[in-house]
């Protein structure tokens, strides 16, 4: 421990109490702060979490469809000039899946882009090969087979690879074979239909299988995010939060660090302005955290560390009453919570108002009621979902009204009287 | 995880089966009235007569995309069925030969693309062979032709097939990505506890008696007003204090609030023993102690001492494979002796560099310091036994 050390001690971005003195990102929560960190690591994990197995389901459509262009392969078969670059063009095909294949098996899931660039050069040379064996007949929509499946052929890198490089080769591969068929087929009534399914099914594969890939990931994000806050349920009547616990230790250490070198003499004294204004620092956020963080409930933590929650619901608990809840009462409040601000379409918005408790306890008693009100915004009483009663039902009794045409909720908490604990 | 999770991620399966159903029947749609629409594929009034079926069609599986009744799913079919059995009607002039390739993306696609929604439950998989079947026949009726089987009705088959195996397959993946989903839950709800449970430690601590704070705003006036030797004085026990919280302590400082400037020579091992225990405990290993509860040892000889036994333990924690160790303290008139032990995995001492495990610098160098020492014994599959001796 030398004096470089200690003032190495930078001020972080934000305090542990969440009191921001750096920027923050959209959920609310600080950058740099661990709940901030505990997400991007669970972001980074949503992105490829489960997607391995659908990857493995769009070769698996890639395949099955591969069989039905083989069999329309043969069916055309005596119809073709020339036979050698179609079974070229699908064994190359076939080359390509089974490439992908072994090296999802071999090396996991993910695909170079020297890989990529290979696996799109070998498609095209599918498309070229069956172009030029079909280009006699003019009839590109009727005869086209490897070139047709092509389209679903990019399935099989769909996981593997950035939305727009997917999106771009159907692109390219729906223009070449558009221009294919405008110069060697004449449009009529009876050719049209084929060379517009042609077309459609070059370019649709990717652009749904895009469309569900990035709806599958949402659903892991959000899932991960509601787990996350779920470890909330259990937490004690009054939580520091995972922000704040590492943060201690983090100025725990640096203030050892700096009474140890000045026990040492390796900081001299009197201290120079700049340890000085270290150690104040220090000893302003050491303060703060041993002073006011004793306020905060787990509902608190549960909405400032999570995406969904953070960006759409309010809390005004001044008595910390959130914390006297038991873990059923929690479990049903989050998922009430979380079912009413689902809907991402109308972005909803919900204020969670604990207390005062107004009520005297009846005499003998050993319970409390506590006053919980949910107002909203943009939650119409007919879009709730149902199994949001039944969640706040574990909560306690409760009256539902609408208030400037959105739901509000009043419910009352029965918890334990925490003078008798 | 609750019951509210799984139906939750139920619901969200349901959704996502639903929408992908809407876009691809909904594309498909757009498709098939784009090829009906081209003149001379069919008759002008049998044209007109398929309309309306195409609205109640495109109005379902939008529908379907919100809505997980199966009302929609039958509406839909039935409009796409009534579109197959339209065109076949003998009004006006019969279909023109492209009538089969205008029929793919209705009937593999539109109708296809329900068979999505119908594979989690058995009453629906009933309602997904009833259609496969009626719409194969009415495909293979429309088409002219003398094939038993065309080159259509195949199309028409693998459109099903896909959506099957599509609506099959994510619902599969689901379930598999909430399971993984669940046990980072439970990791981060572990990490959690032990989160708060040390910050309540160390702000417990910390609040009975903390001098830490009057120290570092005393530094933060350049420490003026106290003599040198004072300020380092206690500076150092702060220093001490928060080691020992950081190793897992409670400490007990002499004094609280007013300054301490009589140094503190000697300190009881066995309350401090009992902490890393705690420590360790909390971190999955069990800790089992033998031998002398209580030494007084000089408090840099304590520091060096628990630091090279805390470090063994960790060790022990995080290599050996096992959930116990021993540690048995002996002393004699000048020595104290701690023989750490556990059964776990062992190795050879040739193969593994001792600064690798930190040994030399963590352990040996911390005992050197204070006139002790550290011995290693180990073998593959015999468990390790570490010696640490100190100097009373």
């Amino acid at each position: 421990m030398s004096g470089s050390q200690v003032s190495g001690y930078s001020r972080p971005d934000e305090n542990t109490l969440g009191v921001i003195l750096g920027k923050r990102n959209r959920a609310g929560v600080p950058a740099g702060s661990t709940a901030g960190r505990a997400m991007r690591q669970a972001s980074a994990r949503g992105g490829s979490l489960g997607t391995g197995y659908l990857g493995v389901g769009a070769s698996v459509i890639a395949t099955v469809q591969a069989i039905y262009g083989l069999l329309a392969f043969a069916g055309h078969a005596a119809t073709y000039p020339s036979l050698l670059p179609v079974v070229v063009a699908w064994l190359l095909y076939a080359l390509t899946l089974v490439g992908v294949a072994v090296s999802i098996a071999a090396r996991g899931e993910r695909m170079s882009n020297l890989f990529f660039a290979a696996f799109l050069i070998m498609l095209a040379g599918v498309v070229a090969l069956d172009l030029v064996a079909i280009w006699p007949l003019h009839e590109i929509g009727g005869y086209a087979t490897a070139s047709a499946s092509a389209g679903f052929g990019l399935l099989a890198a769909l996981t593997l690879r950035r939305e727009w490089e997917i999106l771009v080769a159907a692109i390219v591969l729906g223009v070449v074979l558009t221009v294919a068929v405008v110069m060697t087929t004449p449009l009529t009534a009876e050719t049209i239909p084929a060379q517009l399914l042609l077309v459609a099914t070059s370019v649709m594969p990717a652009l749904v299988g895009l469309y569900i890939v990035r709806r599958f990931r949402r659903i892991v994000q959000l899932e991960l995010d509601r787990v996350l806050v779920q470890s909330t349920v259990s937490a004690p009547r009054f939580a520091v939060g995972m922000l704040a616990s590492e943060e201690l230790a983090r100025l725990d250490l640096a203030a050892e660090e700096l009474l140890d070198s000045v026990a040492m003499g390796r900081i001299r004294l009197p201290l120079t302005p700049r340890t000085a204004s270290v150690a104040a620092s220090l000893a302003t956020e050491l303060r703060l955290h041993l002073i006011e963080g004793r306020r905060e409930t787990w509902l608190y933590h549960a909405i400032t560390e999570s995406e969904q929650l953070g960006k759409s619901v309010t809390l005004v608990d001044r008595g910390s009453l959130a914390g006297l809840l038991a873990p059923q009462q929690r479990d049903g409040l989050l998922a009430a919570v979380w079912l009413l601000v689902n809907d991402q379409k109308s972005n909803p918005t919900a204020s969670l108002t604990l207390g005062p408790v107004t009520t005297a306890p009846e005499p003998g008693s050993r319970t409390i009621t506590v006053p919980l009100v949910i107002t909203t915004t943009a939650i119409s009483r007919n879009r709730v979902d149902p199994a949001t009663w039944d969640a706040i039902g574990k909560v306690g009794r409760f009256i539902d009204s609408t208030h400037n045409s959105s739901l509000r909720v009043e419910i009352e908490c029965r918890v334990n009287n925490p003078a008798d604990q | 995880m609750t019951i509210t999770s799984v139906e939750l991620i139920a619901k969200e399966r349901d959704r996502l089966l639903q929408r992908s159903t809407r876009v691809i029947g909904l594309g498909s749609t757009v498709i098939a009235l784009a090829c009906f629409s081209v003149p001379g594929v069919l008759d002008g009034t049998t044209y007109l007569a398929t309309l309306p079926l195409f609205v109640v069609l495109a109005f379902s599986l939008f529908r379907l995309g919100i809505n997980q009744s199966v009302v929609w799913v039958c509406l839909g079919m039935a409009a796409g069925l009534g579109i197959l059995v339209v065109v076949q009607v003998p009004v006006g002039d019969p279909p023109g030969p492209a009538i089969g390739a205008a029929l793919i993306p209705l009937a593999a696609g539109a109708i296809g693309s329900f068979a999505i929604v119908l594979t989690t439950a058995v009453s629906r998989i009933v309602i997904l062979a009833v259609g496969f079947v009626v719409t194969v026949v009415l495909t293979e009726l429309a088409i002219p032709g003398p094939f038993l089987v065309s080159m259509e009705g195949a199309a028409v088959v693998l459109g099903w097939i896909l959506a099957t195996v599509l609506g099959y397959w994510l619902s599969a993946s689901i379930p598999r990505a909430a399971r993984r989903i669940y046990s980072i839950g439970r990791a981060h709800r572990a990490e959690r506890q032990a989160s708060e449970t040390e910050a309540q430690r160390r702000q417990g601590a910390r609040l009975l008696h903390d001098t830490v704070l009057a120290t570092l705003t005393l530094l933060a006036h350049s420490g003026v007003g106290v003599t040198v030797s004072a300020m380092q004085q206690q500076a150092g026990e702060d220093a001490r204090l928060l080691r020992q919280l950081r190793l897992g302590g409670t400490p007990m400082p002499q004094s609280s609030g007013d300054y301490n400037l009589e140094p503190v020579e000697e300190s009881a091992l066995g309350t401090t023993l009992e902490s890393v225990k705690q420590r360790f405990g909390r971190m999955g290993l069990e800790v089992s102690w033998h031998g002398t509860g209580q030494v007084l040892l000089p408090s840099e000889v304590l520091d060096a001492f628990l630091l090279a036994l805390a470090e063994c333990l960790e060790n022990v924690r995080r290599h050996a494979g096992v959930t116990d160790a021993h540690v048995t303290i002996t002393d004699d008139e000048t020595t104290v002796r701690a023989m750490v032990t556990d059964a776990g995995v062992g190795f050879d001492l040739k193969d593994i560099d001792e600064a690798r495990l930190g040994f030399k610098d963590s352990v040996v160098a911390r005992l050197r310091d204070v006139g002790g020492n550290a011995r290693l014994f180990s073998s593959p599959g015999a468990g390790t036994t570490v010696v640490l001796e100190v100097p009373k």
